[in-house]
């Protein structure tokens, strides 16, 4: 192998780089948030025992949990603007479908984490006078949310790498901006090797963080 | 809504939309049919090794599973041809990248599945003296893989899933046959929908199958988590 | 008469062994000869399962010598640590049996295939050989029947016989026993004493920790009482059971207040 290494165009085109990053940022941000807050009911919706309320959710989630998030990326791309009342761009196309899809994994963590809490919790409260409510809010999330801190930790790991995949759809985030300099740059090696690189350093403090977390969870347990 | 739904071009295609699926499968069954085994060496030289394996195979894993699979992809098909000059094409390179790809989250789950073996297995095996192969062999894998199969069902879903990835290299995979189709017939709601429901299908029929043996195994008491 | 060297089965001499800073086993000398008894007594924590274990190098010993029929385990370095390579620490352990407080059966394996498994991988016997040993030996804990049974199917104190089966199947010098009735249910106590019993009495030698003092009187050629990883007190059963000199024993004995002697003889 006596392939010249130049990561000159790296350098030069860093500010391009750069706004990628920012992209990438931004989207893994927004989908999270938005992923994490209504995954919250749509998880609370699956544990309701009205069926109108609990069939819809089951759907929702089964669907985005065993289709490919490329093919929801690709879907709200070039398939719903044909049905959809508003302008699609490939901002809006990824953020619904990375959400969505984080909308429909997180619901499955609350659940678990909500069932892991014994009985005795809910009646212990109950036997206090709590309403529902008042016992999910005050007894049962506050304890259920710590076990399910790593999970949280996982799919934000799982978000950011999904994020790439915008560049499919022509996004201009990390992938894309890397692809388009790779073009522009005759330089793919050192391109697709320093954006490995950005994702990995972006990445592997979360990867380790839910690793630490799930050998103490362990532990106590 | 006035849309008016023509499902013709989805039917006239259909056997193309199938031999997406074949490939689909193709590659995922390829995947796993070397990166499991490489999976397993990972693990064993990540628990097992000395310096001198231990360190590189955590880091391959570590990368490999903090990278996404989309770099991956694209540094084999568009760096690594460049890097060995020889030509890599879609397939070799999407079989290349998966297999890698998945043998870091099999060594993940073959790791789990080892260190939940309890630690008196290895000191029974030890005191008849058996030597530390042999009890891996015949005493801690036997037991562990049972214990890993939902986990290893679990994984090779998301695989399934990840390898969607193909499309952007222009292998002939599900996804890529409908973008073909859409992309000559307009179609693209009916035809993206179709190629949607068919994922759906194949990958609800793993997770529920995998949701039974869980409850079954569970039931004895004998399963653990990647 | 034979002399005592060719009747010795075990020495330790000066046997150390620390973890970290912790010094566990003190200087720990010990001859045992072929056919004995020796029932190991000890509060918690005072180095038991760690002199147990360091015999058959489950444990490696910090210091001090393990000399099995003769032979010091281990090549000699030239600064006199000692190295001990897997083959010939496999070879000792085939040849010392040891049975564990958690049973340790294997799960996958049925009865007969936890018995055979030793013969078969270590000692490389051949199908015939195996069975052989297997039958004999599990006929010998009485479980001769339970052989194409799971271990799951089995209750605690057959666990346990076939696990003695497993290590007798080796057909060891010397057999190890760290505390093999402390797991199991009061009613299953007495069945797996009562095999140790019978060992005892066919002339097994055998190094026993446990907390059945009962047992240890009626069974044990010699008793020892371990305390702080050294060896306080040995001797005959009624010296350290009944006439203890250490107050370190006495009080471990007041401890165990269930302990009756056997019913006196009077006919
Ligand atoms: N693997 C180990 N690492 C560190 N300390 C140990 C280890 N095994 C035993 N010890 C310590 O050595 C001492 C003696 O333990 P052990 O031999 O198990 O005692 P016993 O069997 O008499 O209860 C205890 O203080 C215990 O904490
Ligand atoms: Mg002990």
């Amino acid at each position: 192998m006596d392939y010249q290494w130049d990561f000159s165009a790296v350098v030069t085109y860093w500010p391009v780089l750069l706004v990628g990053l920012k992209n990438t940022i931004i989207l893994a941000a927004v989908c999270l948030v938005l992923g994490l807050f209504f995954g919250l009911f749509v998880g609370a919706a699956r544990y309701s025992s009205n069926r109108l309320v609990n069939w819809p959710a089951t759907a929702f989630v089964e669907v985005f949990r065993n289709t490919p998030v490329l093919v929801q990326i690709m879907w709200f791309y070039f398939a719903f603007p044909i049905i959809s009342p508003i302008e699609v761009n490939a901002f809006t196309a990824a953020t619904l479908g990375l959400t969505l899809n984080t909308v429909a994994f997180s619901s499955e963590i609350y659940r678990a984490g909500i069932q892991s809490i014994s009985k005795g919790q809910w009646e212990a409260a109950k036997a206090l006078g709590m309403t529902y409510t008042e016992q999910m809010r005050r007894i049962i999330l506050p304890q259920a949310i710590r076990r399910m801190v790593p999970a949280f930790t996982n799919r934000a790991v799982e978000l950011v790498k999904m994020t790439s995949l915008a560049s499919v759809i022509a996004y201009g985030e990390l992938m894309h901006q890397a692809k388009t300099i790779s073009i522009i740059a005759f330089n793919p090696i050192e391109m697709y090797t320093s954006v490995a690189i950005i994702f990995f350093v972006l990445i592997a403090p979360l990867s380790l963080l839910v690793q630490r977390l799930e050998m103490k969870k362990r532990k106590s347990s | 809504m006035g849309y008016e739904w023509d499902f013709s071009v989805v039917f006239g295609n259909f056997d193309l939309l199938l031999l997406g699926l074949v490939n689909t499968l193709k590659v995922t069954g390829l995947a796993l049919f070397f990166g499991i085994p490489l999976g397993l060496v990972l693990a064993l030289m990540r628990l097992y090794g000395n310096k001198a394996l231990r360190w590189p195979a955590g880091f391959i894993i570590e990368f490999l599973r903090s990278t996404p699979p989309i770099a991956q992809l694209f540094w084999f098909f568009f760096a690594l041809p460049i890097l060995l000059g020889v030509e890599i094409d879609p397939f070799s390179a999407s079989v290349l990248t998966f297999s890698l790809q998945s043998s870091a989250f099999f060594a993940e789950v073959f790791r789990g599945g080892i260190q939940s073996i309890d630690n008196g297995q290895w000191e029974a095996a030890k005191a008849i003296g058996m030597t530390r192969n042999a009890t891996l062999q015949r005493i801690i894998l036997p037991q562990a893989v049972k214990r890993m199969i939902p986990a290893f069902l679990e994984r090779a879903i998301e695989l399934m899933k990840t390898t969607t990835l193909v499309s952007t290299i222009s292998y002939s995979d599900l996804l890529y046959q409908a973008n073909t189709i859409a992309q000559s017939s307009y179609r693209t709601l009916e035809v993206y929908t179709t190629a949607a429901a068919m994922y759906f299908v194949v990958i609800l029929a793993c997770s529920l199958l995998v949701g039974r043996l869980e409850h079954r195994l569970g039931r004895s008491g004998e399963i653990t988590r990647g | 008469m034979e002399t005592n060297q060719n009747t010795e089965v075990l020495c330790l001499e000066g046997l150390k062994k620390s973890f970290g800073d912790l010094l566990v086993l003190d200087n720990i000398d010990l001859r045992v000869t072929k056919g004995e008894t020796i029932v190991i007594l000890g509060a918690s924590g005072s180095g038991k399962s760690t002199m147990l274990r360091c015999v058959n190098f489950m444990e490696v010993p910090s210091g001090g010598r393990i000399i099995l029929h003769g032979e010091q385990v281990g090549k000699e370095n030239q600064n006199g640590s000692r190295t001990y390579d897997e083959k010939s620490l496999s070879d000792l352990r085939s040849r010392v049996g040891m049975v564990f407080q958690h049973f340790n059966l294997f799960p996958h394996m049925t009865v007969k295939q936890n018995v055979m498994e030793g013969p078969r991988t270590v000692l490389k016997c051949d199908q015939a050989e195996c069975e052989r040993r297997a039958k004999l030996y599990l006929d010998k804990v009485g479980l001769g029947w339970k052989a194409d049974a799971w271990p799951s199917e089995l209750s605690g104190g057959q666990q346990q016989r076939v696990a003695i089966a497993r290590a007798l199947a080796m057909e060891p010098d010397i057999m190890l026993f760290d505390e093999a009735t402390s797991a199991l249910d009061p009613e299953l106590v007495g069945e797996v004493l009562e095999t140790m019993k019978q060992l005892a009495e066919e002339g097994m030698t055998m190094l026993i920790v446990t907390h059945e003092l009962g047992f240890a009187y009626t069974v044990a050629d010699r008793v020892l009482f371990l305390s702080k990883g050294k060896i306080l007190e040995q001797g005959a059963p009624e010296a350290v059971l009944i006439n203890p000199k250490e107050e370190a024993t006495k009080n471990f004995l007041r401890g165990h207040g269930s302990f009756r002697l056997p019913e006196p003889n009077l006919d």
